[in-house]
């Protein structure tokens, strides 16, 4: 019956996720190769350069923060909490896509997830590292920061567990550490792998410390696979529970604008898709750059820009509902919030916002647009910056005109919150930069699951068990 | 090859226990009404429960049913004509809708905004007649069901038309009708949820309401396939069709689900609770209060520890039996759930509530409604073939897991 129909005009939706020809061999080649290679390419030095100097623009203002106080941003009441608040949010967002492909992707059997997992692990990494600055330092006295911790002192300080942002404390941490541990067991079978195939000696020395021993034997593959298991399954949680609790930290206060009981669905969907722009936004061009069309397919980008329109979707939907109920509860300052959001002086913004994450990205609804990789790339863009506005409207705009009109007032960033800010992104991209030169960015051995190759046993137990009538499932590479 | 999947003759012997047992719920719940003593108030109230209930099973089947197209994973493709004949119930809801408006002044206090006691209610009440008047209550209402019946028809159609004629390039079709169609699905339930349950108090608001019915109708439908299925798998011709790996994958489903819904419930309780403002708080502290706080206790152990608990277990989903036990708890669990937030905005004394005899009544009427319901998804799951024999993607089903036939 299915070959009778196969013909008729249909297409199987579900591609090969690695190009053709390819063996064991080649295939570990091409992503060794990479890291292995004697000299440092022009294109990656340059991008380093520029990267490591905003890495360094961030240094210096950290020590000029630290010096002078949290005072030269330019928070100031009512409006106490602005850009370390919005970038902390932004970065941890980010973080999210990392998580979800791994963990999410992983439970769900979506093979496709092989080649992007442990590049967007990375981001997700450094996103929170990132991420991780901006309350660290906001704090005022970073080097006390521990106390932010529940251990026993004569101080008689203990930290209050009804506040949100005590729970971002372990939110945050867990998440840190989860993501870490995840990200490098997967990395120990190709850190082997590397060691195997290294030409020099120091290679091999740092390889093979960092593989921790690993020979391949099939009881380490055995651990190895329950381990994985078993971390994707904790990272799931982590997923929605995250960007939960960072949603809490506004929802539980009382400010319009801020309490709403839809955040943390809202903020997680957000979260996602501000962390799939961003594996588009580096994707597309280090794919482009290290040639790894075969292994990033046009599948991997249209997957993804599907992930990012139906979240995009969810968080238009969180919009709706804020607006929608701020008028249904028929609260004045709801309301007022809502046309002080819409039409106040910061109203610009609000309506950039709608541009940037609701409009712009509904032309991913076009297949034609979903495979133009310029397209994607723009579209993903836009979602960057419109993720970044949707933090600010909703954490400035509600504190600035807040109960009382006498305290009003505008909010003015400081250079200081600019270069901060800027100064993140250049780190996050020295770290991405040094990431993709020095470890195999694609994991080796999952890609090999993928070869038809490795499929020959299970098509021979096949044959044995069953009386097939030639219909073996279809093969990638076919 | 070409083996009919037509349903088995005693699917006909179920559906007719179940309209036998709806008959039967129905005449309990005349009883019932004509012994409570304000039969006309007694029968809307009992009536919107039971409504609910069953229409939220619909609504789920729909929802489902455009996400196995967009997903295009091959649990989908075994309980496709399961989720067309749900959500073909639509169309009689739709026109069991009508007792809804009937009685709009009977359920609703905001069709009446001068009979509210509290002065501030009703000031606060009148600020939103421009959304909650009868007539506009009434036209969305239209509208939501021409869109919702549209959807499920356009999808069966398609779906049969792939029957006749085999022609897979209906699977394209269908998934282009599946995306837009659940943006339009997803903002009719939050609004259809908002207005026939949220409204009941209408100077609550929560901005999460929509999101959690939806949650809630996609338990009970997973429920309702579950159960559904173990049906059909213990039959020729689905036996050996629906394996315990597809049970596996339901169950994960239904786990993911009673796992979606406790996290919006929660997140809604906790984000109000702290809040603690005294235009929302007031939901809740009426559901704390006597025989209301034992079924809010309930929600907690039976609709999310238990089966979480349960569906953690493999074995569990893979068998059967055991996983369609934990399907029915579920289900009764939103029957309970549905009833903990519908019934105390009822404003009846806690010693009417705290009587069995009254919960007996509403009880009834979801098994009545039920057979109609019951009777109607059964007929349309009889009148065609159990499996969309010519999706592109049926062998792999058929076959996966090296099972021949």
């Amino acid at each position: 019956m299915a070959e009778a129909t196969k013909n008729k005009g249909y297409v199987d939706p579900r591609p090969p996720v690695i190009g053709p020809g390819y063996d064991f061999n080649s295939l570990t080649n091409k992503i060794a190769d990479i890291v292995f290679m004697r000299h440092f390419q022009k294109g990656w030095l340059f991008g380093l350069a520029v990267a490591f100097l905003g890495a360094l623009m961030l240094f210096n203002t950290i020590g000029y923060l630290v010096l002078k106080g949290v005072g030269i941003w330019g928070n100031s009441v009512p409006v106490g909490w602005a850009f370390d608040i919005i970038n902390f949010v932004w970065w941890i967002g980010i973080g999210h896509a990392g998580t979800l492909i791994s963990a999410v992707l992983l439970l769900l059997r979506q093979s496709w997830r092989n080649s992007i997992n442990r590049f967007a692990e990375a981001m997700t990494l450094f996103a929170v590292a990132c991420a991780g600055l901006f309350p660290a330092l906001h704090t005022g006295r970073p080097w006390v920061d521990y106390w932010l911790f529940p251990y026993p002192n004569t101080m008689g300080m203990w930290p209050n567990f009804r506040s949100p942002l005590m729970w971002d404390v372990f939110a945050v941490s867990t998440y840190a550490t989860v993501s870490a541990l995840f990200w490098y067991i997967g990395l120990i079978p190709d850190l082997a792998t590397m060691r195997d195939s290294a030409k020099e000696k120091w290679q091999r020395m740092i390889f093979g410390m960092l593989a921790m021993g690993w020979r391949g034997d099939a009881r380490h593959w055995h651990r190895y696979e329950s381990a994985y298991l078993l971390l994707a399954g904790l990272s799931t949680p982590l997923v929605l529970s995250v960007h939960s609790i960072v949603s809490f930290d506004f929802a539980v206060g009382i400010i319009p604008g801020w309490h709403t009981t839809v955040f943390p669905p809202y903020f997680v969907a957000g979260a996602i898709y501000a962390g799939f722009a961003m594996v588009l936004t580096i994707g597309i061009p280090v794919r482009k750059f290290y040639h790894l069309e075969d292994l990033i397919t046009m599948r991997h980008i249209r997957n993804m820009s599907k992930v990012m329109l139906a979240t995009g979707l969810i968080v238009g939907y969180g919009y709706l509902m804020e607006l929608f109920i701020s008028w249904y509860s028929g609260n004045t300052y709801e309301m007022f919030m809502m046309k002080n959001r819409m039409f106040g002086p910061y109203g610009y913004m609000y309506w950039l916002l709608i541009l940037c994450n609701i409009i712009v990205p509904q032309v991913l609804w076009i297949k034609k647009y979903r495979e133009n990789l310029k397209i994607v790339f723009l579209v993903s863009m836009f979602i960057n910056v419109g993720m970044w506005l949707e933090r600010f409207v909703i954490i400035v705009m509600s504190l600035n005109r807040d109960f009382l009109p006498s305290s009003w007032r505008m909010y003015k960033p400081t250079v200081f919150d600019f270069s901060m800010f800027f100064g993140t992104i250049g780190f996050f991209l020295t770290l991405m930069f040094l990431f993709i030169r020095f470890v195999p960015m694609i994991p080796i051995f999952e890609m090999k699951a993928l070869l038809p190759q490795s499929k020959v046993e299970e098509k021979r137990e096949e044959a044995v068990e069953g009386s097939l009538p030639g219909g073996v499932a279809p093969q990638f590479g076919d | 090859m070409n083996k009919s999947y037509q349903a088995p003759a005693d699917l006909g012997r179920i559906q007719y226990s179940a309209v036998g047992l709806g008959l039967l719920g129905l005449i309990g719940w005349i009883v019932g009404l004509l012994v409570s003593g304000h039969a006309r108030e007694m029968f809307f109230h009992t009536y919107l429960v039971a409504y609910v209930f069953w229409v939220s099973v619909a609504l789920g089947c729909l929802g489902w049913l455009m996400i196995q197209y967009l997903g295009g994973a091959s649990w989908g493709l075994l309980i496709r004509r399961i989720l067309e004949s749900g959500a073909s119930t639509l169309l009689p809801m739709a026109v069991l809708f009508v007792p809804v408006i009937v009685g709009i002044g009977d359920i609703y206090h905001w069709a009446n905004p001068a009979g509210i006691e509290s002065e501030e209610i009703r000031a606060l009440v009148e600020k939103k007649t421009a959304w909650l008047n009868p007539s506009f209550f009434t036209a969305r209402a239209v509208f939501y069901f021409v869109v919702l019946v549209l959807l499920a028809t356009v999808l069966r159609r398609l779906s049969h038309r792939l029957d006749r004629e085999g022609d897979p390039s209906v699977i394209q079709t269908a998934q282009n009708w599946s995306g837009p169609g659940f943006l339009l699905y997803g903002l009719v339930c939050t609004f259809a949820s908002i207005d026939w349950v949220m409204s009941l108090e209408p100077e609550w608001f929560s901005s999460m309401f929509g999101l959690l019915s939806i949650a809630g109708s996609g338990v009970s439908s997973m429920a309702l396939i579950i159960s559904v299925s173990v049906v059909l798998a213990g039959r020729e011709p689905m036996s050996g069709v629906i394996r315990p790996k597809h049970f596996h994958d339901l169950g994960k489903l239904l786990m993911a689900l009673v796992c979606v819904w406790a996290y919006f419930s929660f997140s809604q309780l906790l984000i109000i609770w702290s809040g603690n403002l005294p235009e929302e708080i007031p939901w809740y502290i009426e559901r704390f209060k006597g025989p209301w706080r034992y079924l809010g206790v309930a929600l907690i152990l039976l609709h999310f520890l238990l089966p979480f608990f349960l569906l953690l277990s493999r074995d569990l989903k893979k068998n059967a039996r055991r996983l369609v036990l934990v399907a029915w708890l579920v289900i009764a669990m939103r029957f309970v759930d549905l009833f903990w937030v519908i019934v105390p905005s009822f404003d009846l004394d806690h010693h009417q509530v705290a009587k069995f005899s009254t919960w007996a009544i509403y009880i009834a009427a979801t098994i009545g409604i039920g057979g109609v319901w019951l009777g109607w998804f059964f007929w349309q799951l009889r009148s065609h073939s159990l499996l969309p024999s010519n999706d592109p993607q049926i062998e792999e089903v058929l076959h996966a897991g090296g099972h021949g036939h």
